[in-house]
């Protein structure tokens, strides 16, 4: 079990800050939401949770440990990361790309064996990707894509996974799925989630806290029902009157009108 | 989605496609074997395979075979063809294995041993050492100096581009490429210039630019091999690495990979063994581009079984090539790089036909 944890971070490309002063953890156990409009930098978190760009200034802590002086493979075995949108290598089979999650459990004179297939087969069939398992990637679509990659993310067997739009090229069927699995492992497994989400009614159905970016900060945290209001999304979104409560389970929920056909809520 | 009976056994047919391509490397030893005893049989004295064969058995340490030949034939084939014929496996093996590795580095399938300035640089070193006035074979080094320049020649460009291409910590995969075509450009000019006006060596430097293994000998291998030995060994360690690094370089960093060590190491010893090859045997082409094209073709694409494939088919085609090369026209010797493409293109269209996936 381990804990994410960013202190006083600021984060950019060639100087020009895209983060600043950022605090954050994830816990074991805990799926932590990553909201915020295009191009706030939830992606950007990502990359600097998994060592792919350095900190300007803050800590950066994985279990406690500065991930400036933790090894690139160790890294590995405790963060992983499901990248979105990813390019993928067309000669590869969908096993294959899989397989590679083992990479940071081998070292260099090692090779996958029996139980590391045993290992990619079982994240297969959790994510109900076996039957793409010889397939080509490039014969994929973007959800199949997206389904290796939480299956590969499953063989890497970290204690802490990143999601980056874990959902975005799914269709609504798929949509739970994976949610359902990502939100089950976590629980079971104690394991540290953080994912960056882009549909609000996703985000507050399955993370246990949210995390609003928006203009280079953190603008509002806490429970899904603390952070998706009417006075925060009209702040960030500018959307106005169009958070109501889930029938059935009580978490706020977007629901969106076209201007044309605007009730009396939203003109109130 | 339709599933297939295959399809539902992932490690089943991932391990079988394994096992094939074992053999195939076991089977491709074999030929290679047989193609070493073949082109040491042909040549301007015939001698049949079988005799040829056990001049080299007994050649081998600890085995003895009672010579049923004449002494002038054995050293024909020991100090004549022998060297030539090992001198062109090992440079076919090391081109192959130099391409195969830069394709999977820069993730480009037009990457071949050249693109980062080897050739430029030794051909540039080569023509240095033709219009030095100093003569050859220099008897201190035992071999002449235009291999030595010519090794120098293409390290310094190497290096020089590596130099070129760094911004900051990192090494940008298309900066290097450009800066690459854009200083083989500038030595090539200067090349040209030199050939232009290099006057009575002009023929001895397009004889060595076209590539040829006329002049092999066992000194030459002794300074070769080790080269290619190590830097061979030390691409194949990091193949699974490779693999790796056919995802984005973000994705390799989020596996696991040290993304800027793994391209230094690679660079280097795929440009070491690139240079040593080329500094005695010339800039011959296609071979580095195709190669390995050919066996991700037919092998599929893990470097694990892409680099090793690489260098057995490398040594096998450069054999025969050079094969061609010294009897079609015999006494006339063809340069090798005439041929490898005479004979190369063709194949690899067929191959490229003949498969209708996706090949890079």
């Amino acid at each position: 079990m381990i804990k994410l944890e960013m202190q006083g971070v600021t984060l950019g490309y060639n100087r020009h800050p895209v983060l600043e002063d950022i605090s954050l953890r994830a816990s074991p156990g805990e799926l932590v939401g990553l909201i915020g409009p295009n191009g706030s930098g939830k992606s950007t978190v990502i990359k600097a949770l998994s060592h792919v760009i350095s900190p300007v200034s803050g800590r950066i802590l994985i279990g406690g440990r500065d991930i400036k002086s933790t090894p690139r493979r160790e890294l590995a075995c405790q963060v992983g990361v499901v990248p979105q949108m990813p390019l993928l290598p067309s000669t590869f089979t969908a096993f294959e790309i899989v397989l590679m999650g083992r990479n940071p459990h081998l070292g260099l004179f090692q090779s996958e064996g029996p139980r590391d297939w045993a290992i990619a087969r079982e994240a297969m069939e959790k994510t109900g990707t076996t039957p793409l398992a010889n397939r080509r990637v490039n014969e994929l679509s973007g959800g199949e894509i997206q389904c290796l990659m939480i299956a590969r993310v499953l063989v890497q067997e970290t204690k802490a996974i990143l999601l980056d739009e874990p959902t975005a090229n799914l269709d609504i069927g798929r949509q739970v799925e994976i949610l359902d699995l990502i939100r089950r492992l976590c629980t079971e497994k104690k394991l540290s989630v953080l994912a960056a989400v882009h549909d609000l009614n996703l985000a507050a159905q399955y993370c246990d806290r949210l995390l609003l970016i928006n203009e280079r900060r953190i603008h509002a945290e806490g429970t899904p029902a603390e952070v998706i209001t009417d006075r925060i999304i009209k702040e960030v979104y500018g959307a106005e009157n169009c958070v109501y409560t889930h029938p059935v389970n009580g978490l706020p929920t977007v629901i969106l009108s076209a201007a044309r056909h605007k009730t009396s809520k939203e003109k109130a | 989605m339709p599933s297939n009976p295959v399809s539902a056994r992932p490690v089943s047919t991932y391990v079988s496609g394994r096992r094939t391509r074992l053999y195939s490397i076991l089977g491709l030893s074999a030929a290679l074997i047989a193609v070493v005893a073949l082109a040491t049989s042909v040549g301007s004295v015939k001698i049949p395979p079988p005799t040829t064969f056990r001049i080299l058995l007994d050649g081998l340490p600890f085995v003895d075979i009672a010579p049923t030949w004449p002494g002038a034939i054995a050293t024909v084939v020991l100090d004549i063809r022998l060297p030539r014929v090992i001198l062109a496996g090992l440079v076919g093996a090391a081109l192959a294995t130099a391409g195969a590795t830069y394709q999977g580095l820069f993730r480009n399938p037009l990457a071949d041993p050249y693109l980062i300035g080897v050739a430029q640089g030794a051909s540039l070193g080569a023509i240095v050492g033709f219009l030095l006035p100093v003569s050859s074979p220099n008897p201190v080094l035992g071999f002449g100096i235009i291999p030595l320049l010519a090794f120098v020649g293409a390290l310094l460009a190497t290096a020089a581009v590596y130099a070129l291409a760094r911004v900051g910590k990192t090494l940008p995969v298309t900066t290097l490429i450009l800066a690459g075509v854009a200083l083989g450009a500038l030595l090539g000019s200067i090349v040209s210039y030199l050939i232009i006006s290099s006057g009575e060596v002009m023929h001895g430097i397009i004889f060595w630019l076209m590539g040829s293994f006329s002049l092999s000998q066992w000194s030459e291998i002794g300074i070769v091999l080790p080269y290619v030995a190590v830097g061979t060994g030390v691409i194949i360690v990091f193949a699974r690495l490779l693999n790796v690094m056919q995802l984005d370089e973000e994705q390799a960093q989020q596996l696991g990979v040290n993304v800027e060590r793994l391209k230094l190491v690679l660079l280097a010893a795929a440009t070491l063994i690139t240079a040593a090859s080329v500094s005695f045997v010339g800039t011959i082409g296609f071979v580095g581009i195709i190669i390995p094209h050919a066996v991700r073709l037919i092998w599929g694409a893990d470097h694990r079984f892409l680099l090793p494939l690489a260098v057995l088919t490398g040594a096998i085609f450069m054999i025969l090539t050079d094969l061609v090369a010294r009897t079609v026209l015999a006494p006339t010797e063809i340069p090798i790089g005439v041929i490898t493409a005479i004979c190369g293109a063709p194949f690899f269209l067929y191959l490229l036909r003949r498969r209708k996936k996706v090949i890079f």
